[in-house]
């Protein structure tokens, strides 16, 4: 290893702090939903502000994807794929996190839709 | 050769090292600032009812006592104006609409001023309006609440015919804040929660307070949010409560900031007899509820202009309303014709 | 002399699909990024770019990739597309690092592990739309440690390899 290379991991390790203070500056986890895709169309969205446990079953490429969501957060819980990656995941929370689950063509992902809602309805 | 070769290969790296650092420390600093300049506002709520309607009221503040005084505040000023336009109760120590109404013997009637102020804008506005905009109409109200109330009909064409009384000249006004009885029967509907939201609005300007969102029943006055962005505002649909007003099949939702949009249409108190819906806007010319259009919402920058403007607008047709609102500065307005279309005026763009 | 480097180039194309199939099974960081690996099969496509040449380099990447699509993840199929587009932009990166850097072969492996991710992201975000931010700063952390390793081991193969054989 010479000067460059330990430039190199400098700069890297710098550019990743960035981008990591840049999302803890920009998240915004107010009135979180979960938006389930499949094959890029959206199929489900699932309200996160809810606590107690509940089950979604969603149908992937392999099969049927089961999908929980609890206290705020939401899981793959079982898929049929080679590597069950996915499931191994386990709990995403955050707007910025995905659950990707390439061999069954579902991604799972969270935002913050404030936008969404109104403010007041003028009566 | 190998000495330029050397230069180059170094400065790349460094260049993106440095580079790299910089970014880090404006972002350091960034971070810093927010968190420094960060202030957490709570939310402070207050549903009263006040002017037959529920008003909202709801102010983003990181001081509850000047949350608590401001709220309190917005209460006084509602207040007083509900007891000084209310028609069907009288109150200890003021002369209101329902004392003027009521006091049969034609005498001059010390008034507080600031009923004066209203009488004197609404009596300008009917010139204004095409003499639309009549609060003197108390007698044609009256006489359709009654029907409203027993839901068994419609008043007469003869009744109709031999009503008098509307006569806005009967209102006679005197500088040091008197009025003339005996001749007058007031209603402030068209004005009155549109009045008081903008002595509101003069409250909170007056003291620099700008996070806040009060929803007075057909009047909406924006501030800024908690955030100091815009509010969200979306439009009641007349034939459906419980949804939104559609433009096509896209929802209205307007983003507003320091103004006020205010509503007027037949969908909020109404009566319906043989399959015909009769509502509480009367127009005083045909002495009938106007049915020129299902609604019309008006957004400017001051609410007692907004709140006549738009009662003005529904007793229009659409077509005279938008060459009506032409002649002012800062009014656009939205209107859900009879057969469900939206017609917006060339500004409400910049709201959405 | 041609038969020769056919010959040793079908042995390292065939030695980087084993590592491939082969780091599928170690469960490195499974749970914490959807599809991070050590990438062991790097090693042989620097080995190739330090003795032989880019293109040689691009044919057993190319090649690797569509051997490994065929036998485990699918032809065309989403991991194919995310592995050809990481591939072919850390080959080109790597590449360039060694031209006009002075990064040793460890400097030009880390090069080479965070454009595989970065080209991985950027294949999900144009083709799949999925927001993938959050990740790539730790792809890009934990790329350093894998493209270490990587260049190391290159590093000494390649010295070792050196000593026995005329490439």
């Amino acid at each position: 290893m010479n000067k460059s290379d330990i430039k190199l991991i400098i700069i890297i390790i710098l550019i990743a702090i960035i981008v990591l203070s840049m999302i803890a500056i920009l998240n915004d986890n107010s009135n979180k939903q979960a938006l389930v895709y499949y094959d890029n169309k959206l199929v489900l969205t699932i309200d996160l502000s809810e606590t107690e446990k509940k089950e979604y079953l969603v149908d992937g490429y392999n099969g049927v994807v089961k999908i929980i969501a609890l206290d705020g957060k939401i899981k793959v819980d079982e898929e049929d794929s080679p590597l069950h990656l996915c499931s191994k995941q386990g709990f995403i929370e955050h707007s910025y996190e995905t659950i990707v689950c390439l061999p069954n063509k579902v991604v799972i992902k969270i935002v913050s839709s404030k936008d969404n809602d109104l403010d007041t309805i003028l009566r | 050769m190998t000495k330029k070769r050397k230069f180059k290969k170094g400065v790349i790296l460094k260049l993106l090292f440095l580079l790299a650092v910089f970014i880090l420390i404006l972002l350091a600093i960034v971070f810093i600032f927010k968190k420094v300049t960060a202030i957490k506002y709570k939310e402070y709520t207050k549903t009263l009812n006040y002017m037959d309607t529920v008003i909202d009221i709801k102010i983003y503040s990181n001081n509850e006592n000047e949350a608590n005084t401001i709220i309190s505040e917005i209460e006084k000023i509602y207040k007083h104006y509900h007891e000084l336009t209310d028609r069907y109760n009288k109150y200890d120590d003021i002369n209101n609409v329902y004392i003027i109404n009521n006091t049969k013997e034609i005498a001059q009637l010390d008034i507080d001023k600031d009923l004066y102020e209203i009488l004197n804008y609404s009596v300008n506005w009917y010139y204004k309006s095409n003499e639309l905009f009549n609060i003197n109409i108390g007698n044609l109200t009256d006489l359709w609440k009654k029907y409203r109330d027993n839901k068994t009909g419609i008043p007469t064409n003869d009744e109709l015919y031999r009503l008098s009384g509307l006569d806005i000249k009967h209102i006679v006004l005197y500088n040091d804040n008197k009025i003339l009885t005996g001749n007058v029967n007031l209603d402030l509907g068209g004005i009155a929660k549109g009045y008081a939201t903008e002595v509101a609005h003069h409250y909170l300007k007056s003291i620099g307070f700008e996070r806040y969102l009060i929803n007075a029943g057909g009047t909406v006055l924006a501030g800024i949010n908690s955030e100091g962005n815009k509010y969200k505002v979306g439009l009641q649909d007349p034939d459906n409560a419980s949804a939104i007003l559609k433009d096509g099949d896209k929802e209205i939702k307007l983003n507003l900031s320091n103004a006020i949009i205010t509503s007027s249409g037949g969908y909020e108190r109404f009566y319906e007899f043989n399959g015909v819906r009769y509502h509480h806007i009367l127009n005083p010319n045909t002495k009938m509820p106007a049915n020129n259009m299902k609604s019309v919402s008006v957004i400017t920058d001051d609410a007692m202009l907004g709140d006549v403007m738009s009662t003005t607008l529904f007793l229009m047709s659409v077509e005279d309303g938008q060459k009506f609102i032409e002649n002012f500065d800062n009014v656009e307005a939205i209107w859900y014709t009879n057969d469900n279309k939206v017609i917006k005026s060339s500004g409400v763009q910049k709201y959405e | 002399m041609e038969i020769k480097k056919i010959s040793r180039i079908s042995m390292l194309l065939a030695l980087s699909v084993v590592l491939n199939i082969l780091e599928s099974f170690i469960p490195l960081f499974n749970g914490i990024i959807p599809g991070f690996k050590l990438g062991l099969a790097n090693i042989v496509i620097l080995l190739v770019i330090y003795t032989y040449s880019f293109k040689d380099a691009l044919l057993i990447s190319l090649l690797r990739v569509f051997l490994v699509g065929i036998l485990r993840t699918g032809l065309f199929s989403m991991s194919f597309f995310f592995s050809l587009g990481g591939s072919i932009i850390s080959i080109i990166v790597m590449y360039l690092a060694k031209k006009i850097t002075k990064l040793s072969i460890i400097g030009v492996s880390i090069m080479g592990s965070v454009s595989h991710t970065l080209g991985q992201i950027i294949v999900a975000i144009i083709f799949y739309n999925i927001n993938m931010i959050y990740y790539t700063a730790w792809a890009l952390l934990l790329s350093l440690p894998t493209g270490i390793l990587v260049g190391y081991l290159t590093k000494e193969i390649k010295k070792t390899l050196d000593l026995s054989i005329k490439w």
